[in-house]
C-alpha cells in the first residue's frame, strides 16, 4: 500500500506551479488597494507559465508515469498537449496586457488568475487516466471560461455570451456526465484502461445498447466542447461577445484541451466501440462514422455560413468551426499518422489563430467594432500588421509555404491512405476537405481584399502595443517557419512514444 | 439489472431537465433544469455503485465530485444572470438576443 509520501510529486510540478500562482495572485488581488492598476499581474502569470514550461520540458523522453491511484498520468501525449496549452496561454496573457484599460469595472486581477485556473483545468484534462479527474479538469476549464467570457460586466454582449456559454456548456457537461455514469455502470471502474477491458465484455454479454447510449451521450457533449457541427450554435455568439483575447483563448486553448480529452477517452476507454465490439444493433464502425459525419458537417456548415458574415469576429468563429472539423478528420479516419497529423495541425492552428485574433483585437480597439469594413486600407495604415494578417489568413486558408497548408496536406494524405473501395467514406471526407478549403478562399481573401484594395476610413496609423507586436511577430515566424521547415517539428512528433498514452503503466 | 427503476428515474429527470432548458423562458428555471440533468447522472452513478455489473464504491466518490462541481456551476450561472439582469432588467432568456448574423 502506497502512501501519499511515496508518490513522485515532481511529475505534477507544472500543475502545482500554476495552481500555486493562481492562489497567490488571488490573495494579492484581495490585499491590493481597489483602485490600483493590476496590469502588472501579467508578469507573475508569465513567470508561472514559464516555470511550468521548464518543468514540463524536463519530462521530455521520460517513460510514462502514473500517480494518485493511476488517476493522473504523465506521458508523451500529455507532454505535447501541455506544451501547446502553456504556450498558447502565455501568448493570450501577453496580448491582454493593457487591453482593458478603458473598460469600466473590469476586474483585471481576477482576469489573470482565472486564466491560470482555466489553463490548470486544461492541463489536468490532458494528463488524466481516470473519468473523475477528466471531468474535474473539464469543469475547471469550463467554469473559468464562463466567467472570463463575461468579464466585461457592463457590456450586454459580453453578459449574453457568458449566459449562452454557461447554459449550453452546462447542458454539454450534463450529457458527458450522464454518458460517463452508464460507462461506470457497465465497467464498475472510472479508470480508462480498466474500462477498455471490461467494455468489450459488456458488449458481448447483452449490454451493448447501454454502451452505445454512453457513446452517443459523450459524443454529444464533446461535440459541444470542441465546437463541431451540429453542436456549434453557441460558438458565434460566444466568440463575438467575449473579450477578444478570451475569444482567442476559447478558439485555441479550450479547443486543444477538448481534443486531447476526446483522443484520450475514445482511444482508450471507448476503444472497443471503435474497433470491433461484436454488438448487435450497430457495428464496430459506428463510432468512426459518427465522427466522420461530425467532421464533414462542421467543415461544410462552418465554411458556408462564414461566406455571408459581415463581422470579422463571427467570421473567424465560423472558420474555427470548419477548422475543428478538419482536426477531427484524423481521429475519424483512424489513419497511421493519427497523432502527429492532429498535433501538427493544432500547433499550426495555435499560432495562426492567435496571430489573427491579435490583429483583430487591435482593429477592434481602433475602430470600436469588429466589422469587416474596419479592416479597410489597413495595408496603408500599418503595412507590417496587414502583411502578418494576410499571412495568417493564407495559412488558415491552406495556401502553400504556410503551416496551414502542410497541416491540411498531412491530414488529407492520412485520410486518403486509409481509404479503400470498402471505406469510400474516407475519400468522401477528403473530397469535402478539398472543396471546403477552396470555398474558404472567398471569405479569407475577402479580408485581404479589404486590407489592400479599399481606401482607409482614417488617416492616422494603427497603434500597436509592444505585447501585441511581439505576439504577432512570434506567430508570423512560427506560421512561416513551420510551413517552410515542417520536418523540424514532425521529426520531434515522430519520435514521441504515442503508444504509451494507450496502455497502462505496469 | 435490478437497477432499472433507478435508471428510469434518472432518465425521466434528465429528460425533464433537457425539456426545461430548451423551452423555459425564465432564466432561473433554465439553471434549475441544468441542475436536474446533472442530478439525473448522480442518481445513475449511485444506483450503479450498488447494482452495477461490477458494483463498488467508486460511483459514490464520483457523485461527491459532481455535486461540488454542480454547485460551482450554479453559482457562476447565477452570478452571470445577475450581471445580465443589471444591464437588461429582465430574466427572460428569449430576450437575450442582441447578437445576430
Amino acid at each position: 500500500m502506497k502512501t501519499l509520501i511515496d508518490f513522485d510529486w515532481t511529475v505534477m510540478a507544472p500543475e502545482l506551479t500554476i495552481a500555486g500562482m493562481a492562489a497567490l495572485l488571488s490573495v494579492i488581488d484581495l490585499f491590493l488597494h481597489p483602485n490600483k492598476d493590476r496590469r502588472f499581474f501579467m508578469w507573475p502569470t508569465l513567470i508561472a507559465i514559464g516555470t511550468a514550461i521548464g518543468f514540463v520540458a524536463t519530462q521530455w523522453g521520460k517513460p510514462a508515469y502514473q500517480i494518485l491511484a493511476d488517476t493522473y498520468r504523465v506521458d508523451d501525449f500529455a507532454f505535447v498537449f501541455k506544451m501547446i496549452l502553456l504556450i498558447g496561454t502565455a501568448l493570450v496573457a501577453v496580448i491582454s496586457y493593457g487591453a482593458f484599460r478603458r473598460e469600466k469595472g473590469f476586474a483585471e486581477g481576477e482576469y489573470y488568475y482565472l486564466l491560470l485556473v482555466a489553463l490548470l483545468g486544461g492541463m489536468v484534462m490532458t494528463s488524466s487516466g481516470d473519468l473523475i479527474t477528466l471531468f474535474v479538469g473539464l469543469e475547471l476549464l469550463s467554469i473559468a471560461t464562463y466567467i472570463l467570457v463575461g468579464m466585461r460586466k457592463r457590456a450586454i454582449t459580453s453578459n449574453e455570451a457568458a449566459w449562452k456559454n454557461v447554459v449550453l456548456g452546462g447542458v454539454a457537461s450534463a450529457f458527458i456526465l450522464y454518458g460517463m455514469s452508464f460507462l461506470y455502470g457497465l465497467t464498475g471502474s472510472t479508470n480508462l484502461f480498466t474500462m477498455k477491458e471490461r467494455l468489450g465484455e459488456a458488449l458481448t454479454s447483452g449490454y451493448d445498447l447501454y454502451a452505445w447510449l454512453a457513446l452517443f451521450l459523450i459524443v454529444f457533449g464533446f461535440g459541444f466542447k470542441v465546437a463541431v457541427a451540429p453542436f456549434h450554435m453557441w460558438v458565434p455568439d460566444v466568440y463575438q461577445g467575449a473579450p477578444t483575447p478570451i475569444t482567442a483563448f476559447l478558439a485555441v486553448i479550450s479547443k486543444t484541451a477538448a481534443f486531447a480529452l476526446m483522443l484520450r477517452v475514445f482511444l482508450t476507454g471507448f476503444l472497443p466501440l471503435f474497433q470491433g465490439g461484436g454488438g448487435t444493433l450497430v457495428d464496430e464502425e459506428t463510432g468512426g462514422r459518427l465522427l466522420l459525419t461530425m467532421a464533414g458537417l462542421s467543415m461544410i456548415l462552418g465554411t458556408v455560413i462564414a461566406l455571408r458574415q459581415q463581422d470579422a469576429k463571427r467570421l473567424l468563429a465560423y472558420s474555427s468551426i470548419a477548422q475543428a472539423g478538419v482536426i477531427l478528420v484524423p481521429m475519424a479516419t483512424w489513419g497511421p499518422f493519427l497523432f502527429p497529423s492532429t498535433v501538427y495541425y493544432l500547433v499550426g492552428y495555435l499560432f495562426t489563430t492567435l496571430g489573427a485574433f491579435t490583429v483583430l483585437m487591435l482593429i477592434e480597439g481602433d475602430a470600436g467594432d469588429s466589422k469587416l469594413s474596419s479592416f479597410a486600407g489597413l495595408s496603408r495604415r500599418a503595412p507590417l500588421t496587414a502583411g502578418a494578417m494576410a499571412l495568417f489568413l493564407l495559412s488558415l486558408a491552406g495556401i502553400p509555404v504556410t503551416v496551414g497548408f502542410f497541416g491540411k496536406f498531412y491530414i488529407l494524405m492520412n485520410a486518403i491512405v486509409t481509404g479503400s473501395p470498402e471505406h469510400w467514406a474516407m475519400y468522401l471526407i477528403a473530397g469535402i476537405m478539398l472543396m471546403t478549403t477552396v470555398a474558404s478562399y472567398f471569405y479569407y481573401f475577402g479580408i485581404i481584399r479589404m486590407m489592400y484594395f479599399r481606401p482607409p476610413q482614417r488617416r492616422e496609423g494603427l497603434r500597436v502595443p509592444v505585447g501585441a507586436m511581439m505576439v504577432i511577430g512570434i506567430a508570423f515566424i512560427a506560421t512561416l517557419g513551420l510551413g517552410l521547415m515542417p520536418q523540424w517539428i514532425l521529426g520531434i512528433l515522430g519520435n514521441l512514444d504515442w503508444g504509451a498514452a494507450l496502455s497502462p503503466v505496469k | 439489472m435490478p437497477a432499472t427503476s433507478y435508471l428510469a428515474l434518472g432518465a425521466i429527470l434528465f429528460c425533464i431537465g433537457l425539456y426545461g432548458v430548451l423551452t423555459k423562458r425564465n432564466a432561473v428555471l433554465v439553471l434549475f433544469s441544468i441542475e436536474l440533468m446533472l442530478n439525473a447522472a448522480n442518481i445513475n452513478l449511485v444506483a450503479f455503485s450498488k447494482f452495477g455489473l461490477y458494483a463498488n464504491q467508486m460511483g459514490q466518490v464520483f457523485t461527491l465530485f459532481t455535486i461540488t462541481i454542480a454547485a460551482a456551476e450554479a453559482a457562476v450561472g447565477i452570478a452571470i444572470l445577475f450581471a445580465l439582469y443589471r444591464n437588461r432588467n429582465t430574466t427572460h432568456a428569449d430576450e437575450f438576443d442582441t447578437m445576430k448574423g
